[in-house]
């Protein structure tokens, strides 16, 4: 479904190149969840924009259902994102002056829908997440689990192949990001596709497939499963060392 | 496409103070640049009067025989002088008169007409000059029905009242309408005195005052000023006026040297003194209308560019989600019309009570609806380009921008 092959990623500026991604290859297969985890400054978020195509890439192929998306326009991007992809980001990103339905129904209008079809997915959405009867209330007046709630009704809403989000859980507490995880699980089970980028270890057990990407490469552990990881790891490490930013 | 107008309207409704001051600002700007767009079109429009006159060849200057215990007959020498002046080469023709077009002060009266005196009625106020059958060629105004006075229907007598006038069009269509007015009567005081005939239609000539309605009702009478004074008018080429400002003195001063001679002015600098104020005016109100259109559309701009600030990440938020960067521009672009048509719409129905309030309190003439109408199509017009360039901005902002901590 989704297949990054060789993918590079480089930042520049007028003194410094940094490799945020370098020969980034990695395959998700349809149904899948899968965990993203890495320290901080790996790659995971460029990682993240560059699947949800929110920005460009350097070098390397980007297959979405088997077509090749490497170097579409700004708004076939701007299609696909609104098609394909549903983003849950870490800060819920709700528009504060919407209320919740408006909230829900921003991707729908892009779409085109009418107002009737918008209607019945948010109503829809909503009732997905348990939020159906407050509809009408502004985000300020609910709790962080309840607007990440909503923000998985968002990205849900236009029935994306796949989810993105980016720490889901991020900014809740322990219970608050129980429920999220779980509404998440549900909604891998009925068949959506999961891509999650997480710093949490807990969280990322639970998925099917946890891949950590260390220095802009991917570092697939569950390929070891049963066997003593350690060695690979350093390893890994000892590849990555060589990889850090260089002055140019 | 869509516009999105609901949830643009619903934010805003959330919203209310930075557009609800926006939106006053818009109501008021409509409602005084309409009405002051409407005043200096006025003003305009009053400017570029035609007066009949070729006003930048006739000049007109005044004589003054001070002595006037001298047996000198003062009306033979101003034949004497006018006789000079008109054998002058570079002089078209000359004349006497009472006052100069658009000169600011001179003669008006109001006259009698009708058949009968239990039918008459009162005839339009109207400048009046009192000249002789030079004038018409010497203000190069053009007799368009009848004809001029001969020279020996000009009564140069003084103290006698005029029996034959001529008559602007504009005068003539007021007092007798559809009615030929050639051969026509006039009465000078109360039906029954002083009958004068009506012998010629002048397409135009205004009088000396520029700010009366009455200043296109001109008539011109067959009798020319007499006495110590003498207000003359010559007509001559653009390029010989300034010569003849020596040529003339000098030569009326051959026949009697004991007089003054000044005041040399032609209807052109007339012109520009009449409407000194009403050009300031219009100078002064148009400044006001193009400041308070800058006020306004750097208002605009600053509340999109506000905007645009506050809204980084949801701008980023609506671009990951699916928005091209079409959809961010109309955005901005809906949402600040949207302001604008309110406002706009509020504002023209100030400017129209605004309007009636100057009518009614200055005697301005009512505002027509056009001016707010336009001045509405004006603001669209000068909020697009307001908004346009910080919207743009807005579009560029990276879609990654939902993704970091910002």
């Amino acid at each position: 479904m989704l297949a990054m092959k060789n993918v590079s990623k480089i930042f520049k500026t007028d003194l410094v190149e940094t490799h945020a991604l370098r020969d980034f290859n990695l395959e998700v297969n349809e149904g899948e969840f899968v965990a993203v985890t890495g320290p901080s400054g790996s790659g995971k978020t460029t990682f993240l924009n560059i699947a949800g195509l929110l920005e460009g890439f350097t070098q390397g192929d980007y297959f979405l259902d088997g077509v090749n998306i490497s170097n579409v326009s700004d708004n076939k991007s701007a299609a696909i994102r609104n098609e394909k992809i549903g983003f849950i980001f870490q800060g819920f990103n709700l528009i504060s002056d919407l209320n919740l339905a408006e909230n829900v129904e921003v991707p729908l209008r892009y779409r085109g829908f009418n107002a009737k079809e918008r209607q019945r997915r948010v109503i829809e959405a909503l009732e997905q997440v348990g939020l159906a009867a407050r509809m009408k209330h502004l985000p300020s007046q609910l709790s962080g689990g309840q607007q990440q709630r909503v923000a998985i009704a968002r990205a849900l809403a236009g029935k994306p192949r796949f989810l993105l989000a980016d720490e889901p859980t991020g900014n809740l507490d322990s219970l608050m990001a129980r429920q999220v995880m779980a509404l998440l699980e549900n909604i891998n089970q009925a068949g959506t596709t999961i891509i999650m980028v997480t710093h949490d270890g807990d969280l990322a057990r639970r998925a099917q497939r946890n891949i950590q990407i260390v220095d802009g490469q991917v570092c697939d552990f569950s390929l070891y499963q049963g066997q003593d990881l350690s060695a690979t790891k350093e390893a890994h490490q000892q590849v990555n060392i060589a990889n850090k930013p260089v002055a140019v | 496409m869509m516009l999105h107008v609901k949830p643009i309207l619903s934010s805003l409704m959330r919203n209310k103070t930075g557009p609800l001051l926006l939106l006053v600002q818009i109501m008021l700007s409509v409602a005084i640049v309409a009405n002051a767009s409407f005043i200096i079109i006025e003003r305009l429009s009053l400017m570029q009067r035609d007066s009949g006159v070729e006003e930048t060849q006739v000049f007109t200057f005044n004589l003054y025989a001070f002595d006037t215990d001298t047996d000198i007959d003062l009306d033979k020498q101003r034949q004497r002088d006018l006789a000079a002046i008109r054998r002058l080469p570079e002089v078209i023709d000359a004349s006497t008169i009472n006052m100069s077009p658009l000169g600011g002060g001179g003669s008006s009266s109001t006259f009698t007409v009708g058949e009968s005196q239990e039918t008459s009625q009162y005839a339009p106020e109207a400048p009046i000059f009192y000249s002789d059958e030079h004038l018409v060629n010497t203000l190069g105004v053009k007799l368009i029905e009848g004809r001029n006075f001969y020279a020996d229907e000009v009564i140069t007598s003084g103290g006698e009242a005029p029996t034959l006038v001529l008559v602007t069009q504009v005068f003539a269509q007021k007092t007798w309408g559809d009615e030929s007015p050639l051969g026509q009567i006039i009465y000078m005081g109360e039906w029954g005195d002083y009958p004068v005939k009506v012998i010629g239609v002048i397409e135009t000539l205004q009088g000396a005052w520029v700010d009366r309605e009455m200043n296109d009702n001109s008539l011109i009478f067959n009798v020319p000023m007499n006495g110590a004074f003498h207000k003359y008018v010559v007509r001559s080429d653009l390029d010989n006026i300034a010569s003849l400002k020596e040529i003339i003195p000098a030569l009326l001063h051959q026949d009697e040297p004991n007089r003054v001679i000044k005041g040399f002015k032609t209807i052109a600098e007339y012109r520009q003194s009449a409407y000194r104020a009403h050009e300031l005016m219009a100078t002064v109100l148009g400044m006001m209308v193009i400041l308070l259109l800058l006020i306004t559309s750097l208002g605009l701009a600053g509340l999109v560019m506000f905007n645009v600030g506050r809204r980084t990440k949801q701008i980023g938020t609506r671009r990951a989600l699916g928005a091209t960067k079409g959809d961010i521009v109309r955005f901005f672009l809906v949402e600040n019309y949207i302001i604008c048509i309110i406002g706009g719409s509020l504002g023209a129905i100030l400017a129209l009570q605004l309007g009636e309030q100057l009518m009614q309190l200055y005697s301005l003439p009512i505002l027509a609806p056009i001016y707010p109408l336009l001045t509405f199509l004006g603001l669209i017009v000068l909020t697009t380009i307001a908004v346009i360039v910080p919207a743009q901005k807005a579009a560029m902002i990276s879609p990654a921008t939902a993704t970091r901590s910002v």
